[in-house]
């Protein structure tokens, strides 16, 4: 498997170890990642110019699609994004063609033949549970573990598809088989508050508390995590506290810990300093 | 030139070079970008950065910092990465110029002390001098193809001042070319010092001589003036080494001025006759005097701004493990610099995330090298005052404010930086200073006021040519009545919706968050009864966390969420344009 690996603007600059951590699980696990000349998946023009954002997200698949390439997102919010931008350009055609016409300047074509994959579902159904598990080396039996999906991944359901928007069950197959024991937490699908973030800061804290003290009151060690926005909304609410309540970890670290990867490549401290800090 | 016009010259453009940059330096500590740059005063920072440098370069990470800082700013490690070919001509460029000052203008001081003997025209000098003057020349021959090139691609910013300093420099080595070119082959310098030098020698030894300078030295002798001998003869060649061999070498090896004397000799004669030699020199020396007083005011001041801000970046990266940001005074004071060590070389453009959504949004304030100068200009006092009196420039800085805005903070440019510029930093506080200066996002904007009044604006400014249209193509799912008639305010977006849920817990009382106005059922009443203009500046409408849950739980099958997107997106263009007449009524 080969994917174009798209990794958008949060990761890089605020959640490295999501990069590190998902090159190492994925390489680990045989799939074979390409660096492309991506640029913003569109998401902040989308409340400013439409055709803006349209022209934003398909010039990357446009430049997957160049290299014969399906692309790979780790962020939900890029995922959701550019399966959103495919809708728009396979349901409007005055779109279409004023995109291709601005696509055509950089001598990109947009075909749709690139796809929009997500981190949660390759690792779930194109790799499998059953590979998942013979490449787990250290189940981690000791976690309790609070999945948040993140929005963008379960809605609109006929754009993302990624699993069953009101039941989903993917997210937790991956933290069984990495040993550790999903929480059943009544919140796991809200928002975690981010995207209202700059608009009404407030609000947004009021959400993303609820989401931690409700993971709390499950019982979970950690939230886990799949979208950098979510993992980063979480880490900033609980900034100012000296020791947070509610740790977050990477789905991605999650599994390369199980599989016994070193944890510097997880971008995770190393393995001394591991009870005390990041990883719960 | 007369020695005492040129000290004159000199000193005078010294004088200039000096307080220019005192003045262009204070600045890097004066200037307040970001309002926590406030707080410190220009004395602090300078007492700041001094100690956080002298701290970090004392400690024992001091050796770390200053490789770093040595292979960024001496080696030129960042622009290597990015731009091989600029960098190497960078390399030559500074390295040339340095070297030809030291050996070459500031001979009597440098090289004739170090030199025993030294005499210009002779080995290795004739050589090292051309081989010096080449790589500057070609240095900045593929700096400015470059530079001419990314301005066309990128649409960069022109700085005249730049390309007048450039063009000055581009004039200091065409002259000296010339200058040495014309004193080879010039009859009128050679006569010069044979009466000199050689004022008693017999005259068929001194013709003798004339036939090997011609042959082995350039000179282009002209035979109707001037008794060139057919052979060169033991007396000539003895009178050659007794007058002339201590100071001369031939001048083969000056491999760009000896071909130009070459190409120059069959009008040598005629050079002489408008004594070109005193026009090249006195081009050459002005041309250095004049780039000497225009450097602190063009962006070659980077040749000072780099390195420091390059000082502070290693500082700040090395410094401490783990890195931790520098104190607020280096930080003021690297926001503050950055502008003057920025050469807009136009790399984080080049690979800005935002840079497709630049070019469609037609603004060019979304990309760094514009960003910075809007950056600095929105700390300055005289924005607001021109904002103030000036629609355009009003205009203008709304649209810096959306380019500030519309950034990812990804940190590509930070990371691509060849002059270690920390832009993400610098655009936080931006962002700050616009807020000030009330730009702020549209976010913020828009909710300044209640939605009523807001479609009362509307409704007062009417059917005026920019509100007539409701741009379909825009926001089609917003605009086509098909999308939202089906809803049968059934409130089951409304009992899904996490802000409506979350505004429970408002406080009525606060500007920021008093609560929800609009519930997501009643934009869409709104939209039923062709009213939008009462949703765009709802509260409802920007708080929205696009989370879909209203989409999704639908059961008339309504795209509540991407309705609520387009609708931000077409208040953003409509409330814009009553912006101002809003606040005026």
């Amino acid at each position: 498997m080969k994917y174009a690996l798209f990794l958008g603007c949060k990761i890089p600059s605020g959640l490295p170890a999501y990069a590190t951590s998902t090159r190492a699980v994925l390489g680990h696990l045989g799939i074979e990642l390409v660096d492309l000349e991506f640029q913003c998946c569109g998401y902040p023009a989308r409340n400013y110019d439409r055709d803006a954002f349209v022209v934003a997200a398909i010039r990357n698949l446009a430049l997957a699609e160049c290299h014969a390439l399906d692309v790979l997102t780790p962020c939900m919010c890029c995922f959701g994004t550019l399966r959103q931008a495919i809708r728009m350009m396979t349901e409007d055609a005055a779109l279409r063609a004023r995109v291709s016409r601005s696509l055509a300047d950089d001598g990109l074509v947009w075909s749709g033949r690139a796809t929009v994959q997500h981190v949660l579902p390759l690792l779930a159904r194109e790799v499998g549970v059953d590979a998942l598990k013979t490449a787990v080396r250290a189940p981690r039996t000791d976690l309790r573990l609070a999945a948040q999906y993140g929005c963008h991944a379960l809605r609109p359901s006929d754009v993302t598809g990624i699993d069953n928007p009101v039941a989903p069950t993917i997210f937790e197959t991956l933290i069984r088989a990495a040993g550790a024991t999903p929480v059943d937490w009544p919140r796991r699908l809200d928002c975690c508050g981010d995207p209202s973030h700059e608009s009404n800061a407030p609000l947004s804290g009021r959400m993303t508390r609820a989401k931690i003290v409700d993971a709390q009151e499950a019982g979970a060690d950690a939230i886990c995590t799949a979208c950098p926005h979510c993992h980063l909304r979480f880490d900033a609410a609980q900034a100012a506290e000296s020791a947070p309540a509610m740790p977050t970890l990477l789905v991605t670290q999650l599994l390369g810990v199980a599989m016994g990867l070193p944890a510097q490549s997880l971008g995770l401290p190393h393995a001394e300093d591991q009870r005390a800090d990041a990883f719960p | 030139m007369s020695p005492g016009l040129f000290q004159t010259l000199l000193v005078a453009s010294l004088a200039l070079c000096a307080l220019g940059i005192a003045w262009r330096v204070a600045a890097w500590f004066r200037i307040r970008i970001g309002p926590d740059a406030r707080s410190v005063t220009a004395w602090q920072r300078v007492r700041g950065v001094l100690a956080t440098v002298a701290a970090s370069l004392s400690g024992w990470r001091g050796p770390r910092v200053l490789g770093a800082f040595c292979l960024d700013a001496l080696l030129l490690r960042r622009l290597f990465a990015n731009a091989p070919w600029r960098a190497l001509a960078h390399l030559f460029v500074v390295t040339g110029f340095t070297l030809l000052v030291l050996t070459h203008a500031l001979a009597p001081f440098v090289t004739a002390r170090l030199v025993p003997g030294y005499q210009p025209t002779l080995e290795p000098w004739l050589f090292v001098r051309n081989l010096l003057g080449a790589m500057v020349l070609g240095g900045l021959v593929v700096l400015v193809v470059a530079r001419w090139r990314a301005r066309s691609r990128m649409g960069l910013p022109h700085r005249p001042r730049a390309a007048l300093f450039a063009t000055l420099l581009g004039i200091v080595l065409a002259t000296g070319f010339l200058l040495e070119a014309h004193k080879i082959a010039s009859p009128r310098a050679f006569h010069r010092m044979t009466d000199a030098f050689a004022g008693a020698a017999d005259p068929t030894a001194l013709a003798s001589l004339r036939a090997l300078w011609a042959r082995e030295y350039g000179v282009a002798f002209d035979v109707r003036t001037d008794v060139v001998a057919a052979d060169v003869t033991a007396a000539g060649r003895r009178l050659h080494e007794e007058a002339c061999a201590t100071c001369h070498a031939k001048p083969a090896s000056a491999f760009v001025s000896w071909p130009l004397a070459k190409l120059m000799a069959p009008v040598a004669g005629t050079l002489d006759a408008v004594s070109a030699d005193a026009w090249l020199l006195h081009l050459h020396v002005l041309a250095c005097f004049a780039g000497l007083a225009l450097l602190p005011f063009t962006t070659f001041l980077h040749v000072l701004a780099a390195p420091f801000s390059l000082l502070l970046d290693a500082v700040a990266r090395h410094g401490a493990a783990p890195a931790r940001p520098l104190p607020l005074a280096a930080r003021a004071t690297r926001r503050a610099l950055s502008v003057d060590a920025c050469v807009r070389c136009g790399m984080c453009d080049l690979d800005c995330s935002v840079a497709t959504l630049a070019r469609h949004l037609d603004n060019r304030y979304l990309l760094p090298s514009h960003k910075l100068v809007a950056t600095r200009e929105a700390a300055s006092p005289r924005l607001r005052q021109a904002m103030r009196r000036d629609a355009r420039a009003l205009a203008d800085a709304r649209r810096a404010a959306d380019g500030a805005f519309l950034c990812t903070d990804c940190g590509r440019c930070t990371r691509h930086c060849p002059v270690g510029l920390d832009l993400a930093e610098l655009w936080d506080a931006g962002r700050d200073d616009l807020e000030a200066a009330g730009l702020p996002a549209a976010a913020t904007w828009v909710r300044e006021r209640p939605a009523i009044a807001w479609a009362e604006s509307l409704a007062n400014v009417g059917d005026r040519a920019v509100l007539a249209v409701v741009d379909a193509s825009r926001a089609p799912l917003a605009c086509d009545r098909r999308t939202f008639s089906r809803c049968v305010q059934c409130q089951t977006c409304t009992n899904v919706c996490p802000v409506v849920a979350h505004a429970m817990d408002a406080d009525p009382r606060s500007a920021a968050d008093p609560g929800v106005d609009l519930t997501p059922q009643k934009v869409m009443n709104l939209l039923r009864l062709g009213l939008p203009d009462l949703a765009l500046g709802s509260r409802m409408v920007w708080d929205c966390a696009t989370c879909y849950q209203c989409q999704e739980q639908c059961p008339e099958g309504i795209r509540v969420a991407d309705i609520m997107c387009e609708l931000r997106a077409l208040s953003v263009r409509r409330l814009a344009a009553v912006r101002d007449v809003a606040e005026q009524s």
